[in-house]
C-alpha cells in the first residue's frame, strides 16, 4: 500500500504534467484531446483510496520538496480530481476543432497540474509552484475566446494575480523565516508567534485573498467567469478560488491566539462579501455572473468562519473539520451549475431546467441535500462554542438570513437561465452536465450516514424549519418585489472595479503632466550628459590630431629637440 | 606531470591557442573554424568539469609566476572561480554554435571568431585569477578584447556605441588600478582567501573604506551599476550572440564577479559589515534594480529592454553579496548562474527574431508565436524565470535573496524584491501576451526562407538547451551539483572558513 499510495502521489501530478508533451506529433494531439477529462484519475483514485499518513519526499525538487495527503488535502483532492474530470470531459464537446483546442488543452494540462501540486505540497516552494502555475496558466483559459470582453477580463485577472503572487510570496517569507523550516505544517504556529506578525498577516490574507474573492480583490471574479469558455468557469469558480482557502487553512495561525482585531476583520469580511456580493448578484443578467456572485457569498461565508476561529481559537476544533467538506459540498455543487449553462439554457423541458436548479438548492441548505447537513454542523459547533464576543453568539442567525440571501441569487440564476436563448447543446454537453449534477446530489445522500468529522444530521422538525425559513423568507421578498412590479436596479458586473477605474484615470490624468515633466527633466539630464560626453570627445579628437602633427613632422622635431639639447648643455 | 598545478594554465591555453589559430586561418576556411571551435570549446568545457570534481572533493589548483618583486601572477581554482568557470565555459559552447549559425554567409567571421575565443580566454583568467593582480590583467584584456566583437557590424551607431564603452570600462579600469595598487602598497601581495584577510584589520579604517570604494567603482562600471551602468544599453547593437555573452557571461559578470571576490575573498564579509560599506553598497544595488526595470519598461526595442533589464538583475548579485549572512551569499551567488542562463536564453530568442522574422521591436512580435512555436516557448521560459515564479532558476535566487534579507538587518529589501517582481512582469507579461495571443500579422518586416525548422537550427538548439536548463536548475534546485548546491558549498566555505 505504501508503494502504491506513493507512485499514486507521484503519477497524479506528472500524469497532467508531461500530458502536453502529447502535442509533440499530430496523433499525439488528438489522443491529448481524448484524455484531458481523464488526466485527473490517478489524482481522483489517491483521493479516493489513497493512505493518509504516507509522505514522499522528493529532497532533489526545489528546495526540498515533499508530496502527502493527510485528512485536510482529502476533501480538496477528492473536489478538484472530480470537478477537473467532469468539466474536462464538457470541455471536449465544447470547444469546436477551430478554436485553438491545442492551446486549451495545454494550457488545461498546467492548469490543473498546478491546482493538484498545491493541494498535495507539503513545503512552502512546492505549494507556491502549483500555485503560480494554475494562476498563470489559468489566465489563457480565462482569455482563450479572445474576445474584447475577455481581454479586459484577463487584464483584470492578471494585474490581481500579479499582485497577489507577489504578496504571498512576501507572506510566505515571512512565514519562513520566522518558523525557520519549509514545511508548511510548522507555518501557523510560527506566524502566530512572529515578530512581524502584523505585515506577515496582511500579506497573506492579501495574496491569498485574490485568488478566495476577498471583497474589493474580488473584483475579477465576476469579469472572468462570464467570459471564459464554461467548463474553465466551472473549475475556477469550484476548485481554483478554493485554493485560496486552502492557502489561509495551511498559513493562518488557527487555533492560536492572535490579537482580536484580525478575526473581527476577518469576519467583517465575510459578512460583507457574503450579503453584499449576493445583493449585486440579483441585479446580474448573465447566469455565469451571478453564480461569480454567488461563490463570492460563498466564499465569504468561509472566511467568516475562518475569522471566528481567529478570534476564538476555541472554535478551531469543531470547525475546521466541517470547513473542507463545505468546499466539497459547494465546489460540487456550483460546477454542477455551471456546466448546466448551455445544455439548461432556454426554454427547456422542466426536467432539465429542475436538474438545473437543484444542486443550487444545496448552496441554501434544503434537507437531503449536501448543504444540509454541512450548514447544521457549523451552526452547531457555533452554539456549542465560547461566546465571548457578541457577534459570535449572531453568526447562526447571520448564516440562516446568507441562506436567504443564496436563496434569492438562485431564483436569479433560473430567471437568467430561463430568459437567454436556447443554445444548441450537443448530446456530449448534456451528459457531461448530467454526470455533474448527480455528482453533486450523490454527496448529499452520502452525506445522511454519519460522516468523520460531521456531527449526526437531526430530522426533526425544528431543524427541518431552521433550514427552511430562509427559503420562506426570500420567496416573500420575491413576492413583494413582482407585486410591486418596480426594475431592480442593475450594477455592472465587476462592481467596486468601475468606481476604480475612473479614479484611476483621474489619478493617471492629473499626474501625467508630471510624468511628461518628469521625463522631460531626464532627457535634459541626458542631453546635458551628452554634451559633457561629446567636449570630452572633442578633446580626444584633438588630442589624436596633435599625435597626428607629432607624427608627420617627427623627424623635423628631433632635429629642434637636438638643437635644443646642443643649445643648453 | 602535476595536475593540480597544471590544469589552470591549460584550461586558459584551451581558448588562447585557439584564438591565435583562428587568427592565422584564412577567411574562407569556415569549416576548419568551426572545428576548432567547438574542439575547444568542449575539451575547455570537460577541463573545467575535472576541476569541478576535484575542487568538490577538496584539492586545490595553483599555479604562481613570480612577475615582478611583490607580484605575482596567479591562477588558481576554488569552489567560486569553478563555479563562474563552469558557467562560461559551458554557455561559450552553445554561443559558439549560435554564433557559427548567426553569422553564416557574413564577413569577417576569421576576426569575429578569434576575438571570441580571446574573450572567452580573458573571462576563464578572470575566473581563474589568484589575486588582484591577476584578476586586473585579465580584466583589461576582456576590454580590449570585448570592442572588437561590439563594433563588428562597422556601422556608424556601433563604433559610437563601441567608444562609449571604451570610455567607460577603461577609466573603471583605471580606478581599479588605482584600488589595486594602493593595497598592494599597503599590504603586499594578496592571494583570494575565503574568509578574507586577517592582516587588513590592522590598518586605518578610512583608507580602507577610501580603497573600497575605488575597487568597487571600478568593478561597478562593467558590473552596470547606476549610474555607472550607460554603456550597456548602447552596447545592444552588437550581433545577438556578442549581446548575449555580454549580457550573461562576460562583461557583466566579470564586474560582479570581482565585486564578489573584493567583497569576500579580499576584505571578508565579516570584516566588510564591520568596515560599515555594505549597507552603501546594498543601497547602490537596490537603486539599480529599481532603476533598470523602470528604464525597461520604456523602450519598445527588443534588446534594448533585455539590456535594462540586464542592469536590473545582474544587481542581484551584487545585492547578494552585500547581504551579511549565507542566504543573502547563497542568492547571489546562485543568480549568478541562474541570470546567466535566463538572460542568454532571452538575447538567443530576441536574436532568433530578428534574424527570421525580421522583428526587432517589441510591436512587430504579435503572433509570434504560431510561426515559433520554440524559440517562443522558451523565450516565455526566460521571461517567467525572471519575473522569479517558481519552478524556474529566477525564483531559487529570489526566494534566498528574500529570506536572506529578512535574516539580515536590512529587511527593507524584501520590498525592493517584491517592485522588482512587479516591474518585471509589467514589461515581461506585455510581450509573452503579443507572442500567443495576438494575431500574426499577414507580413513580417523581413522573413528569411523557410527552412524545415522554424529557423536556423544552429541558432534553435542553443536556445532550447538553455532554456531547458533554465527549467531544470529550478526544478531539481537540491540536486547535489545543481547551482543552488554549490552556492550553498561555498558560502558555507566564505563563512566557515
Amino acid at each position: 500500500m505504501i508503494m502504491i499510495t506513493s507512485a499514486g502521489l507521484l503519477l497524479a501530478l506528472l500524469l497532467p504534467l508531461l500530458a502536453p508533451l502529447l502535442l509533440l506529433a499530430r496523433p499525439g494531439r488528438r489522443a491529448l484531446w481524448l484524455l484531458l477529462p481523464w488526466l485527473p484519475l490517478p489524482a481522483l483514485l489517491l483521493a479516493l483510496f489513497g493512505e493518509t499518513s504516507i509522505r514522499l519526499p522528493l529532497p532533489w525538487v526545489l528546495l526540498g520538496s515533499e508530496l502527502a495527503m493527510d485528512g485536510l488535502r482529502r476533501p480538496f483532492l477528492l473536489l478538484a480530481a472530480l470537478l477537473w474530470i467532469l468539466a474536462g470531459g464538457y470541455a471536449r464537446h465544447y470547444l469546436a476543432p477551430n478554436q485553438s483546442r491545442e492551446r486549451f488543452a495545454l494550457l488545461w494540462s498546467l492548469t490543473l497540474s498546478g491546482n493538484l501540486a498545491l493541494i498535495l505540497a507539503q513545503d512552502v516552494a512546492s505549494f507556491y509552484t502549483g500555485f503560480a502555475l494554475m494562476t498563470f496558466a489559468g489566465y489563457g483559459l480565462v482569455i482563450h475566446s479572445g474576445s474584447e470582453q475577455a481581454r479586459f477580463a484577463g487584464r483584470i485577472y492578471l494585474l490581481l494575480a500579479v499582485i497577489g503572487e507577489a504578496l504571498m510570496l512576501a507572506g510566505l517569507v515571512l512565514a519562513v523565516v520566522a518558523a525557520d523550516s519549509l514545511q508548511l505544517a510548522a507555518l501557523p504556529e510560527a506566524v502566530a508567534n512572529s515578530e512581524r506578525q502584523t505585515l506577515t498577516l496582511l500579506c497573506l490574507l492579501g495574496g491569498f485573498g485574490v485568488k478566495a474573492g476577498l471583497p474589493l480583490l474580488h473584483v475579477w471574479l465576476p469579469l472572468a467567469h462570464p467570459v471564459a469558455p464554461t467548463p474553465a468557469s466551472a473549475v475556477l469558480s469550484g476548485v481554483m478560488i478554493k485554493a485560496g482557502l486552502l492557502g489561509w487553512l495551511l498559513t493562518l495561525p488557527l487555533g492560536y491566539a492572535v490579537p482580536a482585531v484580525w478575526g473581527q476583520t476577518l469576519l467583517a469580511m465575510g459578512l460583507l462579501a457574503a450579503f453584499a456580493a449576493a445583493a449585486i448578484g440579483i441585479t446580474q443578467n448573465d447566469p455565469k455572473t451571478v453564480l461569480a456572485y454567488s461563490s463570492v457569498s460563498q466564499m465569504g461565508l468561509l472566511t467568516l468562519c475562518l475569522g471566528a476561529i481567529l478570534l476564538e481559537p476555541g472554535l478551531a476544533a469543531a470547525l475546521l473539520p466541517v470547513i473542507p467538506l463545505f468546499v466539497l459540498h459547494h465546489g460540487l455543487a456550483k460546477g454542477a451549475l455551471f456546466l448546466a449553462v448551455g445544455p439548461a439554457q432556454g426554454r427547456q423541458p422542466h426536467w432539465k431546467t429542475a436538474l438545473a436548479v437543484l444542486p443550487g438548492l444545496a448552496l441554501i441548505g434544503l434537507p437531503l441535500t449536501s448543504g444540509y447537513a454541512i450548514k447544521q454542523a457549523l451552526k452547531q459547533s457555533l452554539y456549542d462554542g465560547p461566546k465571548e464576543f457578541l457577534l459570535l453568539a449572531q453568526l447562526p442567525l447571520l448564516l440562516a438570513l446568507a441562506s436567504a440571501a443564496t436563496s434569492l441569487l438562485i431564483w436569479r440564476y433560473y430567471r437568467c437561465l430561463r430568459s437567454s436563448t436556447a443554445k444548441s447543446s450537443a448530446s456530449g454537453l448534456q451528459r457531461w452536465w448530467l454526470s455533474s449534477a448527480a455528482v453533486s446530489i450523490l454527496l448529499g445522500l452520502l452525506l445522511l450516514r454519519p460522516w468523520p468529522g460531521l456531527p449526526p444530521q437531526s430530522y426533526g422538525l425544528a431543524a427541518i424549519w431552521a433550514s427552511g425559513w430562509p427559503l420562506l423568507l426570500a420567496a416573500a421578498l420575491i413576492a413583494l418585489q413582482r407585486w410591486q412590479r418596480r426594475p431592480g436596479p442593475t450594477i455592472p458586473a465587476g462592481d467596486v472595479l468601475w468606481l476604480v477605474l475612473p479614479l484611476a484615470r483621474l489619478l493617471r490624468d492629473r499626474y501625467a503632466p508630471l510624468i511628461t515633466i518628469l521625463s522631460h527633466r531626464q532627457q535634459q539630464c541626458g542631453q546635458y550628459l551628452r554634451s559633457k560626453v561629446d567636449r570630452l570627445l572633442r578633446a580626444e579628437q584633438a588630442f589624436l590630431d596633435t599625435e597626428i602633427l607629432l607624427r608627420r613632422h617627427s623627424a623635423l622635431l628631433f632635429v629642434l629637440l637636438l638643437a635644443l639639447a646642443w643649445w643648453l648643455f | 606531470m602535476n595536475s593540480s598545478l597544471w590544469l589552470p594554465p591549460v584550461v586558459l591555453a584551451t581558448s588562447l591557442l585557439p584564438a591565435i589559430i583562428i587568427f592565422l586561418l584564412p577567411e574562407h576556411r569556415h569549416r576548419l573554424r568551426t572545428v576548432i571551435n567547438l574542439s575547444a570549446a568542449l575539451l575547455k568545457l570537460s577541463l573545467v568539469m575535472v576541476m569541478v570534481w576535484g575542487v568538490f572533493h577538496g584539492k586545490s589548483y595553483y599555479f604562481s609566476l613570480q612577475v615582478l618583486p611583490q607580484v605575482a601572477l596567479v591562477l588558481s581554482a576554488d569552489a567560486l572561480s569553478v563555479m563562474f568557470a563552469g558557467l562560461s565555459s559551458l554557455l561559450w559552447f552553445w554561443t559558439t554554435v549560435y554564433a557559427i549559425g548567426y553569422l553564416q554567409g557574413t564577413e569577417n567571421r576569421g576576426r569575429f571568431f578569434g576575438f571570441f575565443s580571446l574573450c572567452v580566454a580573458s573571462t576563464l583568467g578572470i575566473a581563474l585569477a589568484g589575486n588582484l593582480f591577476t584578476f586586473f590583467i585579465f580584466y583589461e584584456m576582456l576590454t580590449l578584447s570585448t570592442y572588437p566583437l561590439l563594433v563588428h557590424k562597422g556601422t556608424p551607431e556601433a563604433l559610437a556605441a563601441g567608444r562609449r564603452y571604451l570610455i567607460y570600462t577603461l577609466t573603471g579600469g583605471a580606478l581599479l588600478l588605482a584600488g589595486i595598487a594602493w593595497l598592494q602598497t599597503l599590504t603586499g601581495d594578496l592571494d583570494f582567501q575565503a574568509g578574507g584577510h586577517q592582516a587588513l584589520s590592522a590598518l586605518g579604517v578610512d583608507s580602507l573604506r577610501a580603497i573600497f570604494f575605488l575597487l568597487i567603482a571600478g568593478l561597478g562600471v562593467k558590473a552596470a551599476l547606476v549610474p555607472l551602468h550607460g554603456w550597456l544599453p548602447g552596447a545592444m547593437v552588437a550581433p545577438a550572440p556578442v549581446s548575449a555573452l555580454l549580457h550573461a557571461v562576460a562583461v557583466v559578470k566579470a564586474g560582479v564577479f570581482g565585486i564578489i571576490r573584493v567583497i569576500y575573498d579580499t576584505f571578508g564579509i565579516g570584516f566588510s559589515q564591520a568596515l560599515g560599506v555594505l549597507e552603501p553598497l546594498a543601497i547602490v544595488a537596490a537603486i539599480t534594480i529599481l532603476y533598470g526595470s523602470m528604464r525597461a519598461l520604456q523602450q519598445q526595442d527588443l534588446k534594448r529592454r533585455l539590456a535594462f533589464s540586464t542592469v536590473s538583475q545582474v544587481s542581484y548579485v551584487t545585492l547578494g553579496a552585500a547581504l551579511f549572512g549565507p542566504l543573502g551569499t547563497i542568492g547571489g551567488l546562485v543568480h549568478l548562474i541562474h541570470q546567466g542562463l535566463m538572460k542568454i536564453t532571452l538575447f538567443f530568442c530576441a536574436g532568433s527574431y530578428a534574424e527570421t522574422l525580421g522583428s526587432k521591436r517589441i510591436d512587430q512580435l504579435d503572433g509570434a508565436g504560431k510561426r515559433m512555436p520554440w524559440t517562443s516557448a522558451a523565450f516565455t521560459i526566460g521571461a517567467f524565470g525572471m519575473i522569479g515564479l517558481p519552478p524556474l532558476a529566477g525564483f531559487v535566487s529570489k526566494w534566498y535573496l528574500a529570506t536572506g534579507a529578512l535574516a539580515s538587518t536590512l529587511p527593507w529589501i524584501l520590498l525592493v524584491l517584491l517592485a522588482s517582481t512587479l516591474l518585471n512582469a509589467a514589461y515581461f507579461l506585455p510581450i509573452l501576451y503579443r507572442l500567443w495571443f495576438r494575431p500574426p500579422p499577414q507580413q513580417w518586416p523581413c522573413e528569411a526562407p523557410r527552412q524545415k525548422t522554424e529557423c536556423h537550427p544552429w541558432l534553435l538548439a542553443p536556445t532550447l538547451f538553455t532554456a531547458f536548463a533554465v527549467i531544470l536548475v529550478g526544478v531539481l534546485a537540491s540536486m547535489p551539483f545543481s547551482p543552488l548546491s554549490w552556492a550553498q558549498l561555498i558560502a558555507a566555505r566564505e563563512y566557515l572558513p
